[in-house]
Order: C-alpha cells, then structure tokens, then sequence
C-alpha cells in the first residue's frame, strides 16, 4: 500500500517520468510548481531536475541558431529560477547550459574560420592545441579554454592565451587522473566537431552535465584519503550524501572518529537515520543511498551529539567536515542551518574547516544580502502549533540555512579538487561566462 | 544541508507506477454560511484574498500536493465569477496538476443537496476527498489515505476519514464560538459520536454520551482541542447515505452525527486522523480570516507563504521581520513598516506613516501620517492621510478619506466611499451592494459614511427573530475582533444562527429544543411524508426503511408512531391509486407487496400470545380510513391483504375485533363494518384447521 501512495505525491521521481511524455511547456510548468511547492528540494535534485529539463528544452526547439537557443534556454531558465530564487543550484545548471550553448556556437564559427584559414596556414591556431592534450579531454575545461577564447579571433595571437592558459592551468588537474570526470571524454576531439549540429552538440553536453551531477560524490570521495588520517575526531553535520561517501571511503581503510550534530530541527530525523543506518523513508532518495552502508558498519565510532554541544567537543575535534546548499563565488557558502556556529566554534578552536561540495554548487553569486539567500521554513518545528498561546503571542523563525563567510572556511574539496575558498572565483569564471551571470 | 538524492530517480518511477488509483476530490466553493458578508453579496467567499492570494488558490494548491487528480468545483453563489476566475487561472492550463477540473454548478442550498447532486451525476468512481474551498493546509495526505485505504481493505462499512489537526486548547485558529467535540475510540481511530458545544447558549455544555459507548469501548478519547478542518477522505458509500438521509443539510452536524447514531443500523463507521504537524486549518469565518492570515504570513503554512507566489505574476519576496514585499512599492522615506506585514505590487505609502501586521493589496494608496495595525487592505483601497486604521478589514477599490478613525472590527466593502473625518464605530459593516431583498441598492447613509460618502450600514435581512439579528450583527465584528473574545465572552457567533435557521426550515425533525408533543407530531407527519414519498418515487423498501429508522431514531420515536406513520403514508398512497383508477384490491396488493417489510419491521410481538402491536396497527388503519372514501372496503381487503402476507396473525384479528378502541365511535364502527365477513371467515378456518389438526395429530397417532 505505502508504494501506491507514493506514487502519488509528485517529486523529482514523477516530473522526471512525465517529462518523457508532456509536451514541454506543461513540463516547465510543472517544475516551476514543483519547485514552489518545495516537493523538489535539496541542491541535487533540483539541478537534476533543470538539466534534464533543458535537455528537453533544447532537443524541443527546431532551431540549431545559437541566439535562439540562448534566448530559449535564459527565457525559461528566468522563469524557474523565479520559481524558487534560494535554490541556487538551478541557475547554476541554467549558466552551464547557456555556456554550453555559446561555446558551441563559437565553435563552429571558429571552426569556419580554421577552416577557411586552414587552407593557407598549416596549423590550425585554435587555443586548444595550445593546451596540455590531457586538458582537451575534460569536458569542463574545454569550457574554461573557450571562455578565454570567446575574444575576437583577431587577438588570438599565441603571446596572451598562453601566458592565460599557464595561469588558468589548475594545480590540482595533474593530480586526479584517475577520477571519473577527467575518465569522461566526451570524444570530441578537435577538428570532429566542426560540421556538427549545434543542438545535438549542446545535448551532449547537457547529457555530460548530468553524468557529472550522478558522479560527483565519488569524485569527491576519491580525495578522502588525502584528508582524513588515522586516529582523526571528525566533526560533521546534517545528512549530506556527499558527506558520508566521502567518511565511507576514507573508512574502507582508516580507522577513525565521526561526531555527527544532529541538526534540529530541520534534518535531525534524516541525520538519526545516516548515522543508524536505517535506510530513511523519503521516497526521493534513491536507490543507491538506500542500501549504503552506514559509517558504523564499518567500524567507525559515530557519536551523535545535539548541535547545542559543538562547541564543547570542539577542542577534541581535528577536522570538521561539512556538506553545503551552495556555495558562493566569494568563498562563502550557504548551508543547513547551525552550519556558521560550527565554523564559529572550529575558528575559535583553529580547527581546519573543510566543505566537500560538488562543482554544480558553486553557483557565481556574490552574497551582497545573504538574508535574501536564506530560506525561512516550516515553524512548527521549532515550536509546535498546538500550542495556542504561544502562537498567538510570539513570532517564530526557522531559517533552514546559514550563511558562512569565506574567512571561517579553510579548504573545499570539489570534484575538481581541493581549493582555498578565495581560489573559487577561478573555478566560477572557469564555469560560467560573464554574459551569463545575470540570466 | 547536504544532498539527499541521486541521479537515477526515473528508475524509481518505473517501480511504483503499477496500481494507481485516480484520487478524485470534490472542492465545495460556498459553504452556504453568511459568514463573510457584507462581502460575500458581491465576491464568491472562496475568492477573498487571504494575504493576496484567493482563498481558492489554497485549496487547489493542498490538492495539487496531496497529488489529486481530479477534481470537481462546486460553485453556489457567484459561481460565474468564480468560474471566470477558475478557466483564467493556472489550474485550467495545460500545466495543471489535475488531469481534470470539472466546475459544475449546481442551485443547492446546502452540502447535503451538493452531495446528493453529486450522487446523482456517478462522477465519483473511487475514494474521494472533500474539502470546502477555504481549506489552507500543508499536510501531506498519504498518511490518511494509505490508513482509510487500509481499514476500507479490512471492513468495507469504514467509509470516511475525518482529517483533525491537533491543537491546544486555546487557540487562535479553533473556532471559539462553537467547539466541536469528538468522541474517539483511540485503539481503532473510530470516531463514536460528534456534538457540537455551542459556548454561548446556557444550557447545551453538556455532551449527551450515550451509555452504551462507555460500556462498550474499552477506552475513549473525548477531545474538543481539535481544528476540524473539514478535509474528509471519503468512499462512494458516502454519497450513497447522504442520497438515503434527504435531509442532511450539515457534513458534520447532521451527517456525522446521524451518522454515527445510526450506527447499530447500518453498522458504517467514521475515522479520524489527527495530524499533529503540519498545518491545516479552515477559513470558516472572519476571525479565522485574521487567525489563518497571521499563521500564513508567520510562516506556520510553509511552503504556502507570501512569497511562494501562488500566483502568476506574484513577486512577493521575504525581508527581515516577516515582510514579504513585492517590487514596484513606492515607500515614502520616513515611513515605518513594521513587522509582518504584506506589501502588493504598485502600493504607495506616504511619509510618517506606520504599518505593522497589516495586509496591503496591489495598488493601494497610504496617504501621510496614516497608522495601519492589523487591518486587511485590498486591492486598490485608497486611505487618506491622517486616518486610522485599527484591525478591520477595507476591501477592493474602497476609498477612505482624510482623517477618519475605523474602529476594530469594522468591515468596509467594496467600492464603499468613506467622507473625511468620519468615524467608523466598532463592528460596522458598511457596503454598497445590491440587496435581493429590497431589489436596489439602498440610498447611502450620510450617518454612517459622511457627506458625501457612498455606502450603507448593512443589516443583515434574515428570517432571525430580532435578537438574533442584533447578535449576528454584533458578531461579525466581535468575531473578528481577537482581543475581545475569549471563550468566555458572551459574543454570538453567526454560526448559531445559522444552526437555527436550519433547524426551523427542516420543520424541527432534528431540533431538540421543542417539547415532546411537539417533537413527535411533527416525527409522524415528517416521516409520513417521506415515506408517502418515497412509494409514489417508487424507492425499494431498504431503503424506505433506511430512513425510517434514521428518522425514528433522531427524533427518538416510539413504535407506535412509526406505526402511525406508515399507515397514513400507505394509506394515502393506496388513496391515490385508486383515484387513478386502480381497484381497491389491486392497490393495496401492490403497496403491501412491494413495502411488506416496512410493515413487518414495524411489529415486535410475533412470538406472544398477546399482540398489541398488530392490534395496534389495525386500529390505526382503522382510524386513518375513517376519514377516507370508501375506508371500509379498503379496510376488508386491507386486512385481508395482511393476513395474506402473514404480517397479522388470526389471533391479532381476534384481539382486535374484541378492543374496544375498534369500536369506540360510530365512524369506527362503520369502517370495520365489512371487515366483520373476514373476522368470521377467519375465526372458522381457524375452528376447521384446528380440528384439522386435531385429524391429523390423530392420524400420526
């Protein structure tokens, strides 16, 4: 019985399904409900849902003109982001596509220039072959290299894109070889893609992207080991995945200490049911996380603390490790709320503080008013409604998130990573264009 | 707060699509309640904005949650307007959450004639949720119907799922005025008996419990801190015992109550579920209005806030304090905008002026040195510079002018124009509307409104004896009034006039106030009547019975009178099919064969000696065909009827010709006359069969 009743409550699992069969408007309609009535909610979810949205989007308009594509993409991409602004996350994926969509376009207007070119030169001088071959395969920093190529053609001469290209090379790129993201080539290899259509082009691309969104806590993952050592106290908080993919790896084989805050009111249900391990009953959580081990399967001590004694077990802790909703382009992020008093407390401790987030997070938004970044929920959680009195005679907030400054954050591990949150502004200019950041 | 979901939820899709069963939901726009006038005279209730957003758009957004698919509208009063408003809004797209929304009009007068209307269309095809259209609830539903389908999958007779969400006992979203009382049996969720306390009438605090619960039950819960948000998970059978009980009128005074006293007789159970988070409450009358507005802009409603934006078009955003603001609001530098408050689109305030805990509509005008405290301001209201506004509620397009005081609790409607320097008391409701009552609009009031000023004090016409009038009257603005009600105070709600009305123009069957006589002529001709109407319709006799018993039971009738009345129902009905031409016979065979039942179920002393029952019915056969043409033939082959179909047995035929009441006058006399051929008959063939007998015995023998 429960099965059926699922079934009827929409979420990301029902939208998904119907848009294979809606018509596309209805589609976007009902994702911009869906958002509003926050039947989508969390940062993955609501960025798969776009990315397959405006897979659609783009695989629905008949064009393979690249202005009308964009003009499209930022016509709907308005409308969604409107429908729910504190997810950041969709405007996020929303730039993504429209980067896509313009390197694309650039692409091919190069590509005629090379080609026309190509006659008379002997090389094609495209800033790509410029780069480490290696570079070529990412998919992500093919975007990066073409942000930097989006100049006329006439300033393309080798002096400024390969001093651009030394500094724009990320440390980090040699040091992940091995992780998914870099194993993805798109196979687009340079000259290939030159007659190609445009549309399907951006459909592959937008089809990376969601690989990327399936992919992004092992990527993570594969830099535990790098940050968490033997014998280490590691303070968490709230129930992220990413969070305990990465505790889960670096627990395969090392032995260590998670202290779990519970977060109340918000996520502490969802938090018991991480640390114990009891597959919890959201039915938007998906398979794969249902069956994950918890951390004390493995023989890791896990002690659930309430979030009001952080601060006392603080000294003990050698690392926090926090999961995010998004992050900022200035380094600081927007998290489960009680997130800034711990940062807080492991500041006041000279404990590093380290935010695993995927890239798709970082959202190029400067926190100008981070009140208007904040979410305020449900109250009733904080307190209950039945109590009448106290009802009519207090007001009550429930912000569901924190806003952390950049200055009590030490490291962030993306699926790219590791960077210093003041090193992020690369890694957004890296991601999105200029043009694009107001959509 | 960390990401909770993975890529592949289409897989998740696939495995829980199998046994969808369409949630159907039938949406009752007017709850047939006077409650919001004067507005209501001009604006469907459910399209008064709630924090700027129709109280509609709520309902239709719980539905969309609870992920109901089909839904039917039912308009009552204005229900073009609402129409036009449904076919321009998002839920006519083809976006739309619900596969389809089907507005039907309808004339009723009550829920009871829209659930019966609804029974008869057979729109409905499985479990169905009923909300009335002012319904602002956040809750997920498939707690409740994964539970209602459960117990519908173990006993087919629990039939409906009242939704009751918990609150303490002060509380500003209860009804103060009328409390509701559930009576619970907490093991099994079953809700045992429904009574409403009315706090302002003396006399009725008390419960009446029937014993037999108590004894019964091995625990009970008695609670009254209950919203009771009228959100009803129903099965078809529902509608089926509103069509059988025609005079239900309420979903909870009549029908739950009725239907749970009739429980011995058809044994169909009502269910609760009591939701102790989340947020549902109804928008039953004004002071619910201001309750269910402050919940919604607080935040209790969450995801139904301000700045959602429900709406198309909406661009509410959340500040510091519970201000939700949308852009293009021109603030005057040296105003102060307090807490929680709403700010519409294109609404300009002017300089020192103060506002906190108000509701300001799209393009409002705040004149300078304005002071707004809990007052509701709708769209386009003008307020002139100076004025005051304290806890009252100013509606589209009204103009208030220059230094003018509204006292708490008054109501100014539509288009009403209020001359400067007018005070507006305590509790007025003021309104330009056309009245049906005196066919115009009335002149306006230069008393209430100023020189100059348009608008008259509205009054509400009702049937009401005077003092109810003055009570409703004064009601509306006490009603809405927080600070002056408590359940102490002696206000009036309009709720209590409202249940009188009804109780007199259902002819008292279900009043309890009238004194016995009273009660139980008026249970004869009531039943009589119904059942008079249901042989001419033809109705089988289940269902004859049906409401019958329901009837007898709510006026709490004796046997004798159900007797009485199903003779003259039967009598009158053989009546008129022998005007039509039918032999005296031939009708009786057919009325008698066809209802024997009836008749039967009326009598209770088959296995004794003595038979005052059938005795009992034959004299009163006797007595109504005293006054028919023709009784005494109808009479002999009435009893013979009887005799035939074993309803009467000799020995009562004995008894009776030997009473004296058959006897007793000379009207009496005559109708029984011919009868006297068939008493002897009878008295022979009972000499002949007993010796019969006795042949027999000896033949054995």
């Amino acid at each position: 019985m429960p099965s059926t009743s699922a079934a009827l409550t929409p979420g990301l699992a029902s939208f998904l399904k119907s848009l294979k069969t809606n018509p596309i408007d209805t589609s976007i309609d009902d994702l911009i409900s869906l958002l509003k009535r926050r039947q989508i909610r969390h940062s993955r979810s609501c960025a798969t849902a776009t990315a397959y949205l405006l897979r659609s989007v783009i695989s629905a308009t008949r064009t393979s003109d690249a202005n009308k594509m964009i003009e499209r993409v930022q016509h709907v991409g308005r409308r969604v982001m409107a429908a729910q602004p504190r997810e950041m996350v969709v405007g996020n994926i929303v730039r993504r596509v429209l980067g896509l969509i313009r390197d694309e376009a650039e692409d091919d207007r190069e590509a005629d220039f090379t080609l026309s070119e190509a006659g008379s030169e002997s090389q094609p001088q495209t800033p790509r072959a410029l780069d480490d071959p290696s570079e070529v395969l990412s998919s992500r920093h093919e975007g990066s290299d073409r942000s930097s190529s989006r100049q006329p053609f006439t300033s393309l001469s080798a002096t400024p894109i390969s001093m651009f290209s030394l500094l724009s090379h990320p440390e980090p790129e040699s040091s992940l070889p091995g992780t998914p993201a870099s194993a993805s080539p798109s196979g687009r290899l340079l000259g290939q893609s030159h007659n190609k259509d445009i549309r399907a082009e951006v459909l592959d691309g937008i089809n990376e992207i969601i690989d990327e969104l399936g992919q992004v806590d092992d990527q993570i993952a594969a830099y535990a080991l790098e940050h968490i050592h033997s014998n280490e106290i590691i303070l968490t908080h709230t129930s992220s995945t990413t969070v305990q993919k990465f505790l889960l790896k670096a627990a395969a084989k090392r032995k260590f200490t998670v202290i779990h805050a519970e977060s109340y009111p918000n996520n502490h249900e969802a938090t018991h049911a991480t640390v114990s391990g009891q597959a919890p009953k959201d039915d938007d959580i998906l398979s794969t996380e249902a069956f994950q081990k918890p951390l004390i399967a493995l023989g890791i001590t896990v002690i659930l603390i309430p979030d009001s004694a952080v601060f006392a077990l603080m000294s003990r802790v050698n690392k926090v490790i926090l999961g995010t909703h998004s992050v900022l382009a200035n380094g600081g992020l927007v998290a489960a709320a009680g997130t800034r008093v711990i940062a807080r407390a492991a500041k006041v401790h000279q404990t590093p503080v380290v935010v695993v987030s995927g890239v798709y997070k970082l959202s190029p938004v400067y926190p100008f008013d981070f009140d208007s970044l904040i979410e305020y929920g449900d109250v009733s959680k904080v307190i209950g409604y039945e109590d009448g009195d106290l009802v009519d005679q207090i007001d009550v907030q429930n912000p569901l998130y924190d806003y952390v400054p950049a200055e009590l954050v030490d490291l962030y591990i993306t699926n790219l990573g590791g960077h210093a949150p003041s090193y992020l502004y690369r890694i957004v200019s890296d991601h999105y264009r200029k043009e694009d950041i107001n959509v | 707060m960390g990401p909770k979901q993975k890529g592949g939820a289409a897989k998740r899709g696939n495995a829980t699509e199998e046994v969808e069963e369409t949630l159907q939901a039938v949406v009752l726009a007017d709850t047939f309640e006077t409650r919001f006038e004067p507005f209501t005279l001009e604006k469907p209730r459910c399209l008064l904005p709630l924090a700027n957003t129709p109280l509609i758009e709520y309902t239709l957004e719980f539905l969309a949650n609870a992920g109901v698919e089909d839904v039917f509208l039912y308009g009552g009063a204005h229900s073009d307007q609402l129409e036009k408003y449904i076919n321009a809004s998002k839920w006519r797209a083809p976006s739309s959450p619900f596969k389809q929304l089907t507005f039907l009009k309808s004339t009723s007068t009550s829920v009871g004639d829209v659930m019966r209307d609804l029974d008869g269309k057979h729109l409905i095809t499985g479990d169905f949720i009923v909300v009335s259209g002012d319904v602002i609830s956040n809750l997920p539903i498939e707690g409740a119907l994964t539970k209602h389908r459960a117990r519908r999958e173990a006993d087919k007779n629990a039939i409906m799922t009242m939704i009751l969400r918990e609150a303490g006992r002060n509380h500003r979203t209860k009804s103060s005025s009328v409390s509701p009382v559930f009576v619970i049996d907490p093991t099994k969720d079953r809700c045992l008996h429904y009574e409403e306390i009315d706090h302002h009438s003396p006399e009725s605090s008390r419960l009446n419990i029937d014993a037999e619960l108590i004894t019964t039950h091995q625990e009970i819960d008695l609670r009254q801190d209950l919203i009771d948000c009228n959100i009803d998970i129903c099965t078809p059978d529902v509608l089926s015992l509103w069509s059988d009980s025609f005079d239900y009128q309420t979903p909870r005074k009549q029908f739950l109550y009725g239907v749970l006293k009739d429980y011995e007789l058809n044994g169909k159970t009502i269910h609760t579920h009591i939701v102790k988070d989340h947020y549902a409450a109804r928008v039953r009358n004004l002071k619910a209005y201001d309750a269910v507005s402050k919940d919604v802009i607080s935040r209790w409603a969450y995801p139904l806030c301000p700045d959602t934006n429900l709406l198309r078009g909406h661009n509410y955003e959340l500040r510091k304090g519970s201000l939700y603001q949308e852009q293009g609001v021109t603030l005057a530098r040296s105003c102060v905008i307090g807490r929680r408050t709403v700010i519409g689109q294109g609404t300009s305030i002017g300089d020192k002026t103060t506002v906190k805990n108000t509701v300001l509509g799209r393009d409002c005008k705040i004149g300078k040195n304005v002071t707004l405290d809990g007052a509701y301001i709708w769209d386009g209201a003008v307020i002139g510079d100076g004025t005051t506004v304290n806890q009252a509620i100013v509606a589209d397009r009204a103009v208030v002018g220059k230094n003018c005081t509204i006292e708490p609790g008054s109501l100014i409607s539509f288009g009403v124009e209020i001359a400067d320097g007018v005070k507006v008391s305590d509790g007025r409701r003021i309104t330009t509307a056309y009245r049906e009552e005196d066919d115009e609009v009335p002149a306006s009031e230069p008393e209430v409104v100023g020189e100059g000023g348009k608008g008259y004090e509205y009054v509400p016409y009702d049937d009401d004896e005077d003092e109810d009038e003055t009570a409703s009257n004064a009601s509306s603005g006490l009603i809405y009034n927080m600070a002056n009600l408590s359940l102490s105070t002696e206000s009036i709600s309009t709720l209590s006039s409202e249940i009188s009305e009804f109780g007199r123009s259902r002819s008292g069957s279900f009043s309890t106030t009238m004194s016995d006589d009273e009660d139980q002529d008026h249970f004869v001709h009531d039943a009589a009547a119904s059942v008079y109407d249901s042989l001419r319709d033809g109705v089988t006799s289940d269902v004859v019975q049906l409401e019958l018993v329901s009837l007898r039971m709510t006026a709490n009738a004796s046997d004798h009178q159900v007797r009485r009345a199903v003779v003259s129902a039967f009598m009158k009905r053989i009546q008129q099919l022998m005007d039509g031409g039918k032999g005296a016979s031939e009708a009786i065979r057919e009325i008698f064969g066809k209802y024997k039942e009836i008749v039967e179920r009326s009598l209770f002393d088959r296995d004794s000696d003595e038979k005052p029952d059938q005795v009992d019915l034959l004299v009163l056969l006797q007595q109504d065909l005293a006054h028919r043409s023709r009784g005494d033939t109808v009479m002999l082959f009435t009893a013979k009827e009887l005799y035939d179909l074993e309803i009467v047995e000799e020995e009562a035929y004995e008894q009776w010709w030997s009473d004296e009441r058959s006897s007793s006058t000379e009207e009496m006399r005559q109708v029984r006359s011919q009868s006297q051929q068939f008493v002897d008959w009878l008295a022979n063939a009972e000499e002949e069969e007993s010796s019969e007998e006795e042949e027999s015995d000896e033949d054995d023998e």
